[in-house]
């Protein structure tokens, strides 16, 4: 077995900074392995796949010591494009990897780039169509496809290269829990059919089981601590009172209640109208039906499409609500008060949303998917965050799918289906009931089954 | 027959509007642009599937532009003498004002309604491809414009998703058109930040897809021209020069 990739006391940092994203880096890849790079966001794992592929240094005007040495070779000896043909990536985000309208175009996109003659496309696409499972898939149109759908598609056109290596960037971070181990599965079955190299840098492995061979933990610190399971701050009072919220066409009447301090995940597959509900929540789509009250905070997944201000303290005062120190105090944003909102990072967007929506008086806080694409760092802070104003009476309803996460923090559980509202339950029911899991596509937390096994 | 003019290959319609528009310029009198105007809608009333409740909602500013070029023309003309052959209390028109007038507004007609014809008759993702493959576009460019198209629909969601995030801390929509347009400002920035992010990482898709902006060596998917071109090329040729050369046969 010889290396595909080896790095040898490899250090790389951007122009703009001074920290070296990696330092003195040496690892190598044997033919045919599964190999897994983890550790947290800005710990240099994506830097380390773009050095695989050649996009960087080149892209970014970095600066790279040490010797980078792909199937035998000095990586900088390969001319351009040279390279992508015999490691093939696969990105996290399914909205921005393709460049055509269908399934076939974005495949022969690829063939053409490979300068393949036209006599052998129709072919290789029907080859590469077959071995993915995905024929039917032919003549679809990309964007009408769902996340797991489309990272299959990625897949495909990615081996339509026929490559030695797959490299795969966090590749199910926009995908439910269920369709993500579907992935994976199918994705385990090709290895084995293709026989090439996986390399992945992921942060979280709980879904992947024992896919991976190799796991490389690219930063020094310990594992990530687990979360711990949160003590319940519900009040008596009820704090929102939601009676028969429906939309036109798509939302079916639904009704419930949350109380004071209580913690609510929003859990459904892809598409099952999560979103909307809390949209209809907040009358930013037209809806029927009563709530109480009608003053609701909503986060959305982008906290900076809230922003209309130049400072984070105009921001979090644009309410007009009082006590905006008090409020910059207890959330910490205190020291970046006068930073422009755009200018800092994202859990601090967050933390800035909330606070404008605290400040504005508003008891109640929607959050939309607020844990997607987070490590285990940034998981933790959002966690305290939540628990933390959870604790001073603040009410939420977080949709997520990430079930460890909510294992952790729900009170209790909305399910959702086909845009009607299957029920409000106690999370503990909830994880315990395996049918009602499956039909919303979610799995039991590992935190749950590991507290079986102690019992057991 | 009705598909003729959809089924035209892109880059040959392409040139062939630009070669009439240039020979167009060089027309002054109102009847040549008059008749080619009325060519323009023959062939596209007979070659083309289009709707025409579009055509005349797209048309309406043109007629405007084409009533005010009209008015302007006799109000404001430069030269006044010759027979007056028209009046409006004030407003003496002579033959030559008349005939510059409707020059002009003839020509306004005759440009937009080709580039109407062009426009309702062309699929924007085939003209991309054809410009690359028979005017040889490079394909940097013809890709960039590609993947921008795929963008438009994210993007309006995005502008959608951000008023309403906006909606809800306070900003009320304005009735006035003005003030509405200058507060779509608020909305810009976070929706270029947000795309500036995603343009880059669709950049990186393609060079992982291993393009490199070099010229192709074949392509899946031919835009091929053939004896519909010929054709509608002549046929093209045949109105223009008919047009221009009415004084012969018009005496």
């Amino acid at each position: 077995m010889h290396d595909v990739i080896s790095f040898e006391k490899v250090s790389f940092r951007y122009p703009d900074e001074e920290n070296w994203t990696l330092n003195d880096f040496s690892f190598a890849v044997q033919k045919g392995s599964r190999v897994v790079v983890t550790g947290p966001s800005g710990c240099g794992k994506t830097t380390l796949l773009y050095l695989c592929n050649r996009l960087y240094p080149d892209n970014c005007d970095g600066i790279l010591t040490g010797n980078i040495e792909l199937f035998g070779k000095d990586s900088r000896t390969f001319i351009a494009g040279e390279i992508n043909h015999r490691i093939a990536t696969v990105f996290q985000d399914p909205d921005a990897q393709f460049c055509m309208q269908t399934v076939e175009e974005e495949l022969a996109f690829t063939l053409e780039n490979l300068q393949v003659k036209r006599e052998e496309m129709e072919n290789r696409i029907k080859e590469v169509l077959a071995l993915t499972n995905l024929t039917d898939f032919r003549y679809s149109i990309i964007q009408q496809l769902s996340g797991g759908q489309k990272q299959q598609i990625a897949t495909a056109c990615a081996l339509i290269m026929e490559p030695e290596i797959l490299l795969l960037d966090e590749p199910i971070a926009h995908l439910d829990p269920y369709t993500a181990k579907r992935y994976i599965e199918w994705l385990d079955q090709l290895q084995q059919n293709r026989q090439m190299t996986i390399v992945a840098i992921e942060h979280r492995l709980d879904l992947w089981g024992d896919f991976f061979d190799r796991i490389i933990p690219l930063s020094e610190s310990d594992e990530p601590s687990i979360l711990p399971k949160r003590m319940t701050s519900i009040k008596p009072e009820i704090s929102i009172q939601a009676t028969k919220i429906e939309t036109k066409t798509f939302l079916k009447p639904a009704s419930f209640s949350l109380q004071r301090g209580e913690i609510t995940i929003l859990a459904g597959p892809n598409g099952s109208g999560k979103s909307t509900l809390l949209k209809a929540l907040c009358h930013l789509i037209p809806r029927n039906g009563l709530i109480e009250p009608t003053f609701l905070g909503y986060v959305p997944q982008s906290p900076e499409f809230l922003f209309l201000t130049k400072t984070v303290q105009d921001e979090v005062a644009y309410g007009g609500g009082y006590g905006v120190d008090n409020m910059l105090q207890r959330l910490k944003l205190m020291d970046i008060a006068a930073s422009h909102p755009f200018s800092i990072s994202h859990g601090q967007k967050r933390r800035v949303a909330i606070a404008a929506m605290l400040c504005d008086g508003r008891e109640v806080i929607l959050m939309d998917e607020p844990t997607s694409g987070q490590d285990a760092a940034a998981l933790s802070e959002l966690y305290q965050l939540i628990d933390e104003r959870a604790h001073d009476g603040t009410t939420f309803l977080i949709v997520t799918h990430d079930m460890e996460f909510a294992y952790c923090l729900a009170d209790s559980i909305i399910l959702m289906e086909d845009g009607s509202l299957t029920g409000k339950f106690p999370a503990l029911a909830v994880w315990e009931n395996e049918k009602l899991l499956l039909e919303h596509h979610l799995l039991p937390p590992k935190g749950l089954m590991q507290c079986e096994k102690s019992f057991a | 027959m009705r598909s003729l003019l959809h089924r035209m290959n892109p880059s040959v319609k392409f040139v062939l509007i630009t070669v009439c528009m240039f020979t167009m310029a060089f027309f002054f009198d109102p009847v040549t642009p008059l008749l080619f105007w009325a060519g323009v809608l023959l062939m596209q009333i007979l070659f083309s599937q289009t709707d025409w409740k579009k055509w005349l909602f797209f048309m309406i500013p043109f007629f405007i532009m084409a009533f005010g070029y009209f008015w302007t023309t006799l109000v404001f003309a430069k030269e006044t003498v010759g027979p007056i052959i028209w009046s409006i209390r004030s407003v003496h028109v002579t033959e030559l004002q008349l005939h510059h007038a409707l020059s002009l507004s003839f020509r306004v007609l005759a440009f937009s309604s080709l580039s109407l014809l062009f426009a309702l008759t062309t699929n924007p993702v085939t003209f991309i491809l054809s410009l690359m493959q028979q005017l040889k576009l490079s394909p940097k460019i013809a890709y960039g414009i590609l993947v921008g198209f795929q963008f438009l629909p994210v993007i309006k969601d995005e502008f959608i998703q951000i008023q309403q995030a906006q909606r809800l801390r306070g900003i009320v929509q304005k009735k006035n058109t003005l003030q509405r347009l200058l507060d779509t400002r608020l909305v810009l920035i976070p929706l270029l930040a947000g795309a500036v992010r995603k343009a880059e990482r669709s950049a990186f898709a393609m060079e992982a897809r291993g393009f490199t902006g070099e010229r192709r060596g074949g392509f899946f998917h031919e835009i091929l021209v053939d004896k519909v071109d010929a054709f509608l090329g002549v046929l093209f040729l045949f109105v223009l020069v008919l047009s221009c050369t009415n004084s012969f046969w018009l005496g």
